[in-house]
């Protein structure tokens, strides 16, 4: 005998608990193994406690109310447990809660059918082999809806592998007509790739470039090769006027930056900086190394490549004289230096303070120089300014169009933004993958804060491999010289950094250990007051 | 009631103007002003690279969080033709496959972009050839107070109290800036004001009080407009706005206000998104705390500066006033004042859904007056010129 009320309230809560999954699977890019290792790394995430209960609390009532004339309270019973199970945790503040595109769409159609399928064929397969109408079938039936509900990321996976090959053809269908429109507008392509500073540079470039060329860049940080061909289908088609196209490239394997290379084959490419970044993904520094170099190895002969010379891993990579014309920039060393080693551009005579950054940029064979000055905030962007002015200078543009461009660059958004709230309190925010160069840059613009408490917020730094630990020990070092409070967020990534602060004479007690950003907020607007400075770093997903 | 059928209103936001995100939270409370029982409004919006976009997702103010709005179910390419004949819309100009092309008449436009390519004249340089009725100055209004160079000509020719200025082209400043940092300090005494010619709100403008902070100013504000103004900066004055509405011979000056800040520049921000709920005491002193007869003299400069610009529809005028001396200073004209200068109107009895009607009227009365001028007008000079050969003989062989 068939419980068409209590299948449905299960089959139901299956169908909640995948629509609220896929905002975590969304969040892991749709990556099955990623996803699932989130999922079980709590058994809170696994293996909920409510439904849990409910569940067993009602079969257990079932079973002590047990009487063969009592089987329709036994359904009533175990529905309403049912409902209790089923009902959606409450809402927590998500940072990014699960945005609908076609593609979710057809996830959540194709995985509920799944759902549905399963959960149709266990209980057709239950009436079957036990037609008897008892407190055992109807308890069966219950633990079926259970077992499919608790499964609901297992749905969204099959779902996710079922729709794959109609995912693939729109996928190339995008790819192509990508490709058709950059051939039709044909603008130089400027690829820009690193571990860090790709999506600052790229904006800054796309403003300096704009006083004198009609410049495109894809927006914010679109680095993926469908983000990209996004955004060359979305903005770029049609738009004739684009003489400049500006493509982030980011990779988490090797071969990605050859694949976008290929979608947007570029004429100029920009290296920012190498390091640690995502080392979990790629395995050693090496294999990173390679990687962005692939951005280097598309270019035609004729290309153009921009270097930071000061970083190593870089530095290698100009060494190995592709292609003929390479920019190299510095802002380490001395002009007699940078002759001796052939060096484009240098920063020299650099002033740093919580209004901006200062500095010389000489071109190293000619001499010719300008002061640069910009309201933009952290030592490392003289280099990524620097790696921008080298390229629009060899573009053609006139150093003091150059300079006076950069005067009206604004920090790219949630990276480095000093700005006051109206009671008076500074916010520094860099609320995006922290990495190690940017931390000891953000660090120390608060540490130039002077007026009165300087709060550092972090739950530290992630996908750093076997040199997360190093490293945010290193931040917890940093941190204790330049901030006067301190709030880390989470207890586990955050113990290295505990443990560092711990070893130096910072004051324990202005150190605390909260669980989430929303406390972490809640604590500086009632304890800071006017004059006090907060540094947000890294902020990290909901699946952290 | 009235029996007459519903009209279409197109309210046009964003534009492609460093105000793009003021112009869309003053397009928005202009479209919820309207009563939905007279007025059907119709979305335009125009997107930061230019691009032109109609349909119902537009018309909540939520939905521009999103940044992939424009490719939204219901979210249409359009553009506003300037054949005569169209009278509005063409949504879906270039249809793709299995779709087309339609046109979507319209009453009336109602403008609410701000700063360039929308407050300048340029909008309107589009509405006139396309024969439509709009909301708000005409080309001439538009593009003279849009320039606080021009506008400041004007009204010293006008008698108007406006400060001395020292103006210059980006080309200028580039060639020589020593010489104009030399004129300026011969000039001036500091703290200086330095300010790009056509931006509104306080976008690219920067104080002064060395020459050093002048030049990184007037670098800024290079970035902003080809034409730059620097002005001395008043000290111990306070400001004071006062909104006018009218046309023709009638126009009327609103209650004053003087605007607080908590720094001694109005930072962006600040300008628009306070006094929109419930600050109103705490950002603004509504009326301005100055003795009748300064605010009848302000209210009376507002209206011969509007009238002088060749003002039609709506504006506020921002002042520098020092109450103690009496003196009086014209800083600038906003033709699109953001929210539409609504909470100023509300002193003086008009609801949002008043003002809105009233500048609609404005325009229809506006177009009405444009039909006396006469635009055809007949000759046989073609019919002469194709039987005599044009003159020289290129066209003749």
């Amino acid at each position: 005998m068939l419980h068409p009320v209590l299948i449905s309230i299960w089959l139901i809560g299956v169908w909640l608990r995948i629509y609220q999954q896929a905002q975590f699977y969304q969040i892991e890019e749709y990556m099955s193994g990623r996803y699932l290792r989130w999922l079980l790394a709590e058994r809170a995430r696994a293996l909920p406690a409510r439904p849990l209960l409910a569940w067993l609390f009602g079969i257990v009532l079932c079973i002590l109310l047990s009487e063969e004339t009592a089987i329709q309270r036994s359904h009533l019973v175990l529905s309403i447990a049912a409902i209790i199970a089923i009902l959606p945790p409450p809402r927590r503040e998500t940072k990014k809660p699960l945005i609908i595109t076609s593609r979710v769409k057809r996830l959540l159609v194709s995985s509920g059918l799944i759902a549905l399928l399963v959960l149709t064929a266990a209980q057709t397969w239950l009436i079957v082999s036990a037609p008897a109408d008892n407190i055992v079938t109807i308890s069966a039936s219950a633990a079926i809806g259970f077992v499919c509900f608790l499964l609901a990321p297992l749905w969204l996976v099959a779902g996710n592998a079922l729709v794959q090959p109609l995912e693939a053809a729109i996928r190339r269908r995008y790819l192509t007509q990508a490709a058709a429109v950059l051939q039709q507008i044909n603008p130089k392509v400027i690829g820009i790739t690193g571990s860090y500073g790709k999506t600052t540079t790229k904006q800054f470039l796309r403003d300096i470039l704009s006083a004198r060329y009609h410049t495109y860049a894809t927006p914010k940080s679109y680095n993926t090769l469908m983000g990209i061909s996004l955004a060359i289908n979305r903005d770029l088609a049609d738009d004739f006027r684009a003489e400049y196209f500006i493509s982030e490239m980011g990779a988490y394997v090797e071969g990605e930056i050859e694949r976008i290379c290929q979608l947007t084959p570029p004429d100029i490419a920009i290296i920012t900086e190498i390091g640690p970044q995502h080392l979990e993904r790629f395995g050693s520094l090496e294999n990173i190394k390679n990687a962005k170099y692939e951005l280097i190895k598309n270019l035609p002969p004729a290309g153009v490549a921009v270097f930071n010379w000061d970083n190593p891993y870089i530095r290698e990579m100009a060494d190995l004289g592709y292609p003929a014309t390479r920019l190299t920039v510095s802002r380490e060393l001395t002009i007699d230096q940078a002759k001796a080693r052939d060096l484009t551009w240098i920063a020299s005579d650099i002033e740093e303070s919580l209004s901006g950054i200062a500095f010389r940029a000489t071109r190293v064979s000619s001499g010719e120089n300008t002061s640069i000055s910009a309201n933009i905030v952290g030592a490392h962007n003289i280099t990524n300014l620097l790696l921008c002015i080298a390229l629009a200078y060899h573009e053609g543009m006139p150093l003091r169009d150059i300079a006076l461009r950069v005067r009206s660059l604004r920090p790219a958004e949630s990276r480095l933004a000093p700005r006051t709230t109206p009671a008076g309190i500074t916010i520094i925010n860099d609320a995006y993958s922290a990495n190690p160069a940017g931390v000891v840059s953000a660090l120390k613009v608060l540490g130039m804060h002077d007026a009165g408490r300087r709060l550092l917020i972090t739950p530290g730094m992630i996908e750093l491999g076997e040199l997360q630990e190093s490293e945010n020990r290193k931040l917890g070092l940093l941190a204790a010289k330049q901030a006067t409070d301190i709030i880390l967020i989470g207890r586990s990534q955050t113990a290295p950094i505990l443990a560092a602060l711990q070893s130096t004479t910072f004051d324990q007690d202005r150190v605390q250990v909260l669980d989430s950003l929303q406390d972490a907020v809640s604590w500086y607007q009632h304890n800071l007051q006017a004059g006090d400075a907060v540094l947000f770093l890294n902020d990290l997903p909901d699946t952290y | 009631m009235s029996s007459r059928r519903r009209q279409t209103v197109a309210v046009i936001f964003g534009g492609r103007s460093v105000e793009h995100d003021v112009s869309i939270v003053t397009g928005h409370q202009i479209m919820q002003a309207f009563p939905a029982a007279s007025y059907e409004v119709l979305p335009v919006f125009i997107a930061r690279d230019g691009r032109w976009f109609t349909g119902e997702p537009l018309l909540n103010l939520q939905n521009f969080q999103d940044t992939d709005l424009i490719q939204r179910d219901g979210v249409q390419a359009c553009l506003l033709s300037p054949d005569t004949r169209h009278h509005g819309l063409i949504i879906n100009p270039l249809a793709p496959r299995f779709s087309k092309s339609v046109i979507k008449r319209i009453d009336v436009v109602f403008p609410a972009l701000h700063g360039s390519h929308g407050e300048d004249g340029s909008l309107q340089g589009l509405l006139e050839l396309a024969d439509i009725p709009y909301v708000g100055c005409a080309t001439l209004g538009s593009a003279l107070a849009n320039d606080k160079i021009m506008t400041k000509m004007i009204l010293r020719q006008a008698g108007l109290p406006v400060l001395d200025d020292y103006a210059f082209t980006r080309d200028q400043w580039l060639e020589e800036p020593d010489a104009i940092i030399a004129a300026i300090c011969e000039e001036f005494e500091f703290p200086l004001f330095i300010k790009p010619a056509t931006l509104g709100s306080s976008i690219g403008i920067g104080r002064a009080d060395s020459a050093e902070l002048l030049r990184a100013s007037i670098d800024i504000a290079a970035n902003f407009d080809r034409r730059i103004l620097v002005e001395p900066a008043i000290t111990g004055g306070i400001e004071i706005n006062c909104s006018v509405i009218g046309y023709g011979q009638r126009y009327e000056a609103s209650t004053l206000e003087q605007p607080l800040s908590w720094d001694d520049f109005l930072s962006y921000e600040d300008k628009y998104l306070r006094g929109s709920e419930g600050m109103k005491s705490a950002e603004r002193l509504i009326p301005a705390p100055l003795n009748p007869e300064l605010t009848e003299h302000i209210k009376q400069i507002t209206v011969s500066a509007f009238k002088a610009v060749d003002g039609r529809g709506i504006a506020r005028i921002d002042y520098l006033v020092r109450p103690d001396e009496d003196e009086v200073y014209l800083n600038e004209i906003n033709t699109m004042p953001g929210s539409l200068a609504f909470y100023l109107w509300r002193e003086d009895g008009y609801s949002r859904s008043d003002l809105v009607e009233k500048l609609v009227a404005l325009a229809l009365e506006a177009y009405a007056v444009k039909r006396r001028n006469i635009y055809d007008y007949q000759t046989n000079l073609v019919e002469l010129a194709s039987q005599r050969g044009l003159k020289g003989g290129k066209g003749k062989r």
